[in-house]
């Protein structure tokens, strides 16, 4: 659900409504096949308008990340069915499997941008609660992965992060390696990206809904 | 304007909205369909009820994808499972997928139906533990005895898209985890 995208929907929307308006009330010769011909690509426009808008009613954000819940269970409804065909490249998990959140914004609302350094703080114990394993992965604008020194393109479970003394955990999301943290460096492009948190066989906890993924956050003058 | 030039406007619309909403799941799985038995993953097609698993190259660098495969696979960024795909048609009778024991690490196998994009069963460490085991795919209709110690996987459609997802601890763990998906198969029930 990203901004361009957002911008096309509308955009899509409007030229379909402006058409409607048009064709009711300016004097335009007509004929059947014009009637045809628009009525299917307005209907195919606004079938594409109703899945986007549909998608962000349902959408779940939460300190910048969204999640669509009932992605892949059966019985989900029809304009479900088509925002999630939409907006996913393939058949996704059930959420009993697998819960996905993605950002493209930071806490604040800004846009997410290697220009920047992010830290995302979790509190000791506030780990995303699961019976599997979590990661959090980089995409770049196009959702690619992003080449760095490291090889590193996630982190989570199972990449040797260091807690703090206190038992948080910080994951530093920037361009740059940060000094004597390498362990907890998530790179980052030097562009706009995408944050992909993912936790397999998530417990109750992130079901209900009561599990609130921390905000990326901005480091104060840590622009580049 | 007259009425009748509204009218077929109006339904024709309403008529593709509908069907476009409809079908708009159908479609992204054709494209997965057409993906997995025509053009494959960059080693050729993929033939109807075989298993193809994700090259261990392409997980340990996934910034260099071979040119002339499907890119559907490959879409989005996962770095923390090894996929393993197949198109299913149980129009010939049932099929009998064999998993490996996992002892005790992650994994799933995720059946979609391909007519809405929604998941109607999952063997794995979730559901089904990570002992090995055989699960009997059935197809709408049918009438039969599952063998003694085989699970059931009743499918509502002929065809069935499969998704296996088998977690990799690191870079050092990409070919055991190749392995054991290379153990799960798909055969004909004997």
């Amino acid at each position: 659900m990203s901004r361009t995208y957002a911008y096309f929907a509308g955009l899509v929307g409007t030229v379909c409504v402006a058409f409607i308006l048009a064709m009711l009330f300016l004097p335009l010769t007509r004929t059947i096949r014009s009637d045809v011909l628009q009525g299917f690509l307005i209907g195919f426009g606004l079938a594409f308008v109703t899945a986007q808008v549909y998608a962000r009613i349902k959408a779940v954000r939460i300190n910048g990340w969204t999640t669509l819940p009932r992605l892949g269970n059966p019985g989900n409804g029809m304009l479900m069915r088509a925002a999630c065909a939409q907006l996913f490249p393939g058949p996704v998990n059930a959420a009993e499997e697998a819960v996905y959140w993605w950002a493209n914004s930071d806490g604040a609302g800004a846009a997410l941008t290697g220009q920047q350094e992010y830290v995302l703080h979790f509190p000791a114990g506030g780990l995303p609660p699961n019976n599997a394993f979590w990661s959090l992965t980089m995409g770049d604008a196009g959702n690619r992965f992003v080449a760095n020194s490291l090889r590193r393109y996630s982190v989570g479970d199972r990449s040797g992060l260091v807690p703090n003394p206190d038992g948080s955990v910080d994951v530093h999301i920037q361009n740059e390696p940060p000094a004597g943290r390498e362990s907890n460096w998530l790179p980052a492009p030097s562009g706009k990206f995408i944050l992909w948190l993912r936790v397999y066989q998530p417990r109750a906890a992130i079901l209900d809904g009561s599990y609130r993924v921390p905000p990326v956050a901005r480091v104060e003058g840590g622009q580049r | 304007m007259r009425l009748e030039h509204l009218l077929i406007f109006g339904s024709v619309m309403a008529a593709t909205w509908f069907v476009a909403i409809y079908f708009w799941p159908r479609m992204l799985l054709s494209v997965f369909k057409r993906a997995i038995l025509v053009k494959g993953f960059g080693d050729g097609p993929i033939p109807v009820n075989t298993l193809y698993t994700q090259r261990e190259d392409l997980f340990a660098d996934p910034l260099h994808v071979p040119a002339g495969g499907s890119k559907v696979a490959s879409a989005g960024v996962n770095r923390d499972t090894l996929l393993t795909l197949g198109w299913l048609d149980l129009s010939k009778g049932p099929l009998v997928l064999q998993v490996p024991d996992m002892a005790d690490r992650y994994y799933s196998v995720q059946f979609t139906n391909p007519s809405n994009n929604t998941n109607f069963a999952y063997v794995g460490r979730r559901t089904t533990g990570t002992a090995a085991g055989g699960f009997l795919i059935t197809g709408p209709g049918w009438d039969g005895e599952v063998p003694a110690g085989m699970g059931h996987i009743a499918s509502p459609k002929r065809s069935v898209l499969l998704i296996g997802r088998v977690l990799v601890y690191g870079d050092g763990d990409i070919k055991a985890a190749y392995h054991l998906s290379k153990q799960m198969r798909l055969t004909r029930q004997a």
